[in-house]
């Protein structure tokens, strides 16, 4: 199954830090070999200064107690920049950690430099290497630090840019640490700025556009409110685009939240016909499943893929999330989606059938004849259903649904005379209103 | 002639240096003076209306005495104009020498006419006799210039009957009167003595300098005069002895032979070779770089005229004089070609060892693509039919040689928006060609190589000779630069490579051709959807109606080739929606440059059509019009068969393709349809059989076609056909014969299509869903149900009233408005409202690729709002379908999206082109302006009735 993991093109578009649940993950799935998982982490944690870390994944990895020299020497190395970053931000942290102090503060940045500068002698270069210093606490692993003090940085710098890569450091760390409320109001700040944001060209901006969104799956699949906010952000002219042209693998993402959101039916429309024109160049069973149901009417494909798509789902970071309950854990987007899938299919084939054999309907469903029943006598009391059980033929007959001709004949020209009406007054009081000028 | 007049400026431009020699010998003095000798000179020759020439000495006279010097003046320029073949300067000189006659009769009052006149006539005369003797010369004349011959004749044969006997008695004894000046016949002897005057003049004038120079002056003097009565005579002169010519020597020759150049009676095949040997005798590489940049200029001037294309063999050197160009530029890096600046004078003279920068004048680009230009032109004009023309065509990597030499060299240089220039003509050239014809040119290429030095030499004989005989050249230039092309093993490779080049450092207009170049070539590889979003992408529907006829034809062409390929992918409606508006005027020949076609209410001027003609695309570069009328045709027919079935009650209701509905009725008009002879029978015979629900023969008649082998995949592409018409069979039958039944069961259905259970049922259960058909699957027995929705006649009417009230009261609506207008109609209409939806959508559609892409235009607000007036709410609609809804074929709601599609996907543009392109040209009357707009309202109405099903 690993061919439809998306993590190697997911990856690219995350942070370093961000990949590592990924890896754990894929860890725990057993999709690949451990030892090319520990590997990629190693790799991985080279660029970071997590150097304790990779050094436990080393000794793991090869099953010794020694460490590689370089690694040692980096461990050196971090320490001590660590040791010379604290000292230079030192200042103005002792000033933040000073509760009193910090009541000072007000809503006018002006003021606050002004202050700080006339009363506590912290200039500019205390501001950035708190910056800096946020940024090594964030690669050393310390993210709650590293988002307070990145929270502090925001309050206090000018520079706009700086400011942006502070938002983005402070979203990977409250994704890390699973704050997910918090995490979702940083996300909705970062995307105000890219949104309104001058970039240099509009490549810069797909591309902030692409990593926000794959940053905030994170939140959104383990968000209570997500689902439907994944909708709300990705199916945005703007946001839709940047999918299509860069990441179409994102697809899946907004095709499962809209399987799974039975409210948005309206925008469900538009969204098959961009998975139809997007075939060619990204699908996976979940999308295959969508053009079976739409596109081609192919139900017994569309059974095909809905077998298929569990396991996508099982094998899915996002989707595949795991929730423990009692003894057993369960998946709950998979229960979620095959529900809302068989009732898809079932929508839909009711739609062309005036009876349909029962046995054949379970068949269809993933159901045992029973269960099928049962199913459907519960769609027919929730009035969802139009249609009576034959039982003793065993088959279902749907109610022809077809609008009377005459109803429709005076649907048509109901407006007319209304219309005609307004014309009429519209035009005696340009009338009157001719003659009194 | 020219050769006199050769001799002629020699002369003068000895004495003017002799003077300004004396002003300060120095050595700038050499090159400035010349330039102002060449002017001084030039306007000398031409002017024709100087009463007293300023070089004429002024001393007061007597009345006679000054009648007779005006009269020997004018003589004097006479015999100037006659030098240099100038008819129009003698025929005016002529005329006012008539007029001194009668004042010098007045002034001597004697009845003798002045032997000075009479020896002008009789100069005239013989001069006359031998310009009508010489054929040739008489036709390389320019059209002025034999007209004034002509008036000539006829004026002098009047004038010489007075004076016939004064003429007569004048050649009997020539001598009998001494003038200054020499006889007519004494010319050459006059000029020997003027030789061998200049000389001795230098000498006298050079003296300060060593003898040395003195010598090769002498000798300058010498071989010029020997020039005048051989060409060839020049080399010979240079060649005995190379050591002694200088840098100002040659830069002094070479200046006077680019002054004389454009002039009248300069010969323009004849400078090339003067230029050519010079760059022999180049002292530094700087010069000889200098020269050969005048002999490439020279030898674009062989070919005068704008239609005519240059001779193969000077095209042929001059590639070669490019590549050279390129080796020197190469071999000395410190040298920069540079047309911004005038240079100084004496660049050139810094020799090869000279370590800062050169600058000389020139511009790559601009000869490069004038050769290019040339190329192009060539392959207009060569009969496409014959060997010539292949072989023509075998020069294209020779070309693409030069080309990819100067890219390279001004990517080295850094000069990448030339580059970029560079890079697109060379994507012009392969973008047409499928892989299997860009495998034959690299195969050619490579092959030609062995060959190629040897068709070189074939070229080149004569060069090759002449460098054998004269001496080796002083600048010695290796070839560097590759005479060989290096092609990628795949031309999309190439392509790849070139057209991100021109992404990056393009002009506008340069990255707008190179994007329908590669949409073009994309098509040609089947990557329809690769081509389609980069059309999509870059937004040139939209702005390609501003832009020049010849990006408008190659965007028809991408068009078209986009068309082919979404047909061939089996994507019908998108290939209608490329190919149909080409077709909607009738004129796809003249929309693909492929061809004139003529107009049946509008006479086309000469001028209008030679622009025309200038536009044409060379033959091997046409699109097969059979194949795309074939396909265009054919995916009509596929959409519009089931479409006449479905709305068989009112069948002028949605059309999908009117060209296709005229075709058919005018084929349904005849009273005896005999068997298909063209695409377009044959597609009609097909359509009446699809219309029975016959696929069998439908097909079998298409297939019958013979521009089928046209196609690389030909099997695939039919066998996808039958498919598609067996589909629109089975949808045809269905739609007329479902009143008829009242069950229908699947396998009876697959039975009658050839069409497996899986196949059917997808397209029936399409058809229950869109509403088109009325029925519905009983499982159990696999079997349609018909309901007895179908409407009764009367129903059906009932429905097309209220339709037609509804337009009526919108038109009501529209019309108050526009009276009163309504801004602030709250009541508005809800056509209106849908369509203002429809136009946010498609601007936000269109706002898709906004920010995706650097080289949109960003047009798209303009463009829907511009519609508010040309297209009423029709192509807002159309947008917000084929933005949003891509290409699907949507057959819900607003009746077919693809019909949609094509309207906003092209409407205006091939609207645009076709008359927009050519209104704003002169060659396209009023007529064609008002056609649109009638057009524009049709298609609004039709649009209109489309969504509103």
């Amino acid at each position: 199954m690993a061919n439809y993991d998306l993590t190697p093109r997911i990856g690219p578009n995350l942070d370093r830090h961000l990949v590592f649940p990924l890896l754990e993950f894929l860890q725990e799935r057993q999709l690949y070999p451990d030892e090319q998982i520990l590997k990629a982490k190693i790799e991985l944690l080279n660029k970071t200064n997590m150097v304790d870390y990779a050094m436990d994944i080393h000794k793991s990895l090869y099953h010794t107690d020694d460490v590689p020299q370089d690694m040692v020497e980096r461990r050196v190395e971090v320490v001590g920049r660590l040791k010379a970053l604290e000292e230079s931000a030192a200042p103005l942290i002792s000033f933040l950690q000073n509760a009193s102090a910090v009541q000072e503060l007000r809503a006018d940045k002006q003021y606050n430099l002004q202050m700080l500068h006339d009363r506590y002698q912290i200039g500019p270069d205390q501001i950035e290497a708190l910056y800096q210093y946020a940024k090594f606490q964030f690669e050393c692993g310390n993210y709650s630090g590293a988002a307070d003090y990145l929270y502090q940085y925001r309050a206090l710098c000018t520079n706009s840019e700086r400011s942006l890569s502070a938002l983005w450091g402070k979203l990977a760390a409250e994704i890390l640490m699973q704050n997910w409320d918090i995490a979702l109001e940083e996300l909705n700040r970062l995307k105000e700025i890219i949104d309104s944001k001058n970039f240099p060209s509009p490549l810069n901006q797909v591309q902030s556009r692409i990593w926000l969104m794959h940053w905030s799956l994170f939140i959104f699949f383990n968000h209570d409110n997500g689902r439907t906010q994944i909708i709300d952000l990705f199916n945005q002219d703007k946001y839709l685009n940047a999918i299509q042209t860069n990441a179409p693998h994102l697809l899946r993402y907004l095709a499962t939240a809209f399987i799974v959101n039975k409210r948005r039916r309206p925008q469900f429309k538009d969204f098959i016909k961009v998975i139809q024109q997007e075939l060619y160049s990204y699908k996976d069973p979940i999308t295959e499943f969508l053009a079976c149901v739409y596109v081609n009417y192919d139900f017994d494909g569309a059974q095909k893929k809905m077998r298929e798509c569990e396991e996508v789902i099982l094998n899915d970071p996002f989707l595949g999330k795991r929730v423990e309950e009692g003894n057993f854990s369960t998946v709950p987007l998979r229960d979620e989606f095959l529900e809302n899938a068989r009732l898809f299919i079932f929508e839909t084939y009711c739609r062309i059938h005036q009876r349909i054999d029962m046995g054949v309907l379970a068949e269809k469903l993933n159901l045992n004849y029973e269960e099928a029943e049962r199913w459907i006598v519960n769609l027919i009391r929730s009035s969802k259903l139009d249609a009576k059980i034959d039982s003793k033929l065993g088959t279902v007959v749907m109610e022809p649904n077809h609008p009377n001709v005459y109803e429709q004949l005076i649907d048509h020209t109901k407006a007319l005379s209304g219309r005609t009406y307004k014309l009429v007054s519209q035009l005696l009081e340009h009338a009157q209103a001719q003659p009194a000028r | 002639m020219a050769s006199r007049f050769w001799t002629q400026g020699d002369s003068e431009t000895e004495e003017e240096e002799e003077e300004s020699d004396y002003e300060d010998g120095g050595e700038n003095a050499v090159g400035d003076s010349t330039t102002v000798a060449a002017g001084s000179r030039y306007l000398q020759g031409n002017a024709s209306d100087s009463d007293d020439s300023d070089d004429q000495k002024r001393v007061v006279r007597s009345a006679k005495d000054k009648r007779f010097e005006e009269m020997s003046a004018t003589v004097e320029q006479m015999k100037n104009s006659m030098k240099i073949n100038d008819w129009v300067s003698l025929q005016e000189n002529f005329d006012k020498m008539n007029k001194q006659l009668e004042k010098v009769m007045r002034v001597t009052e004697s009845e003798k006419v002045p032997t000075l006149y009479v020896k002008a006539l009789v100069m005239l005369e013989d001069f006359l006799t031998q310009a009508l003797a010489n054929k040739d010369a008489k036709k390389k004349m320019s059209s002025s210039n034999a007209k004034a011959l002509n008036s000539m004749k006829q004026k002098l044969k009047k004038n010489n009957k007075q004076y016939e006997e004064l003429i007569n008695k004048f050649r009997e004894n020539p001598e009998s009167e001494d003038e200054a000046d020499g006889g007519g016949s004494e010319e050459d002897e006059d000029e020997e003595e003027e030789f061998e005057e200049d000389p001795t003049k230098i000498m006298r004038s050079d003296s300060g300098e060593d003898d040395e120079d003195e010598e090769e002056d002498a000798e300058g003097g010498g071989w010029e005069k020997k020039m005048s009565k051989k060409d060839k005579l020049m080399d010979k002169a240079f060649m005995k002895d190379p050591r002694e010519i200088t840098w100002e020597t040659v830069d002094k020759k070479l200046k006077e032979i680019v002054a004389a150049r454009g002039k009248k009676g300069t010969g323009r095949v004849e400078q090339v070779e003067q230029l050519t040997f010079l760059t022999r005798v180049a002292k530094t590489p700087a010069q000889k770089l200098e020269i050969f940049f005048s002999v490439v200029s020279a030898q674009f001037d062989v070919n005068p005229s704008l239609s005519g294309h240059m001779p193969i063999n000077v095209w042929k050197k001059c590639v070669h004089n490019m590549l050279i160009i390129l080796d020197i530029l190469v071999q000395h890096p410190n040298i920069v070609v540079d047309d911004m600046v005038e240079p100084d004078e004496n660049e050139t003279q810094k020799g090869a060892d000279y370590k800062g920068t050169i600058r000389v004048w020139g511009n790559l680009v601009a000869f490069l693509e004038r050769i290019d230009a040339e190329f192009f032109k060539s392959l207009q004009c060569i009969d496409p039919h014959t060997r010539e023309y292949v072989e023509r065509l075998r020069d294209e990597p020779m070309f693409l040689v030069l080309a990819q030499n100067v890219q390279d060299y001004l990517e080295r240089v850094g000069d990448f928006k030339a580059a970029a220039k560079v890079a697109l003509r060379r994507v012009e050239l392969v973008y047409y060609k499928p892989q299997e014809v860009y495998g034959a040119m690299r195969k050619l290429a490579e092959q030609t190589e062995d060959g190629d030095s040897g068709e070189l030499e074939a070229g080149e004989e004569p060069k090759v000779v002449e460098e054998s005989r004269g001496p080796p050249a002083f600048v010695a230039t290796p070839e560097i630069v590759p005479r060989k092309p290096t092609f990628p093993e795949n031309s999309r490779t190439l392509m790849d490579i070139l057209v991100s080049l021109i992404y990056k450092y393009g002009d506008e207009r340069t990255k707008a051709r190179a994007m329908l170049c590669d949409i073009y070539h994309h098509a040609i590889l089947d990557e329809f959807s690769t081509s389609r979003d980069l059309l999509l992408m870059s937004h040139l529907q939209d702005s390609i109606q501003h832009m020049d006829i010849s990006t408008q034809i190659l965007f028809n062409r991408a068009m078209a080739q986009l068309g082919l390929c979404a047909f061939r992918a089996g994507l019908i409606a998108e290939g209608h929606g490329c190919l149909s508006e080409l077709y909607s005027g009738g004129r796809v020949k003249e929309l693909l440059a492929q061809g004139v076609s003529q107009s049946r209410y509008h006479d086309k001027t000469p001028e209008q059509e030679r622009l025309e003609r200038r536009r044409q695309m060379p033959y091997h570069m046409h699109i097969n019009l059979e194949l795309l009328e074939a396909v265009h045709l054919i995916c009509a027919m596929l959409l519009e068969v089931p479409n006449m079935a479905a709305n068989t009650h009112d069948a002028k209701r949605k059309v999908i393709s009117r060209t296709f509905r005229r075709l058919l009725e005018v084929s349904e008009r005849q009273t005896f349809t005999g068997p298909p002879e063209n695409v377009r029978d044959h597609v009609m015979a097909a359509t009446r059989a699809l219309s029975k629900g016959d696929f069998q023969k439908s097909f079998d008649v298409i297939n019958s076609l013979d521009v089928w082998k046209l196609l690389r995949n030909r099997e695939n592409v039919l066998e996808m056909l039958r498919a598609k018409i067996k589909e629109e069979a089975l949808r045809t039958y269905l739609f007329t014969y479902a009143s008829s039944y009242d069950s229908l069961s699947l396998d009876q259905l697959t039975k009658m299509f050839d069409l497996s259970d899986v196949q059917a049922h997808s397209i029936v259960s399409k058809m229950m869903i869109m509403e088109e058909l009325h029925a519905s699957w009983d499982q159990p027995t696999r079997c349609i149900i018909f309901h007895d929705v179908q409407y009764t006649r009367l129903q059906a009417l009932a429905f097309q009233l209220t339709e037609k009230l509804s337009i009526l009261a919108e038109s009501n609506e529209r019309a108050i408005e526009a009276r009163i207008g309504g801004g602030g109609l709250d009541g508005l209409p809800l056509r209106r409202r849908e369509n203002q939806d429809y136009g946010a959508g498609g601007a936000a559609g269109g706002g898709k690729w906004q920010d995706n892409f650097s080289f949109n235009q960003g047009r798209q607000g303009g463009g829907s709002a511009r519609t508010g007036y040309s297209f009423g709410g029709g192509r807002p609609l159309a947008f917000g379908q084929a933005a949003g809804g891509g290409f699907s074929r949507d057959r819900a709601g607003q009746g077919r999206g693809t019909g949609g599609y094509s309207a906003g996907y092209q409407s205006t543009r091939y609207q645009d082109t076709a008359y927009g392109g050519s209104g704003r040209t002169p060659y396209q009357g009023g007529s064609a302006v008002r056609g649109s707009q009638m057009d524009g309202s049709t298609r609004m109405v039709s649009l209109n009735r489309g969504f509103r099903a």
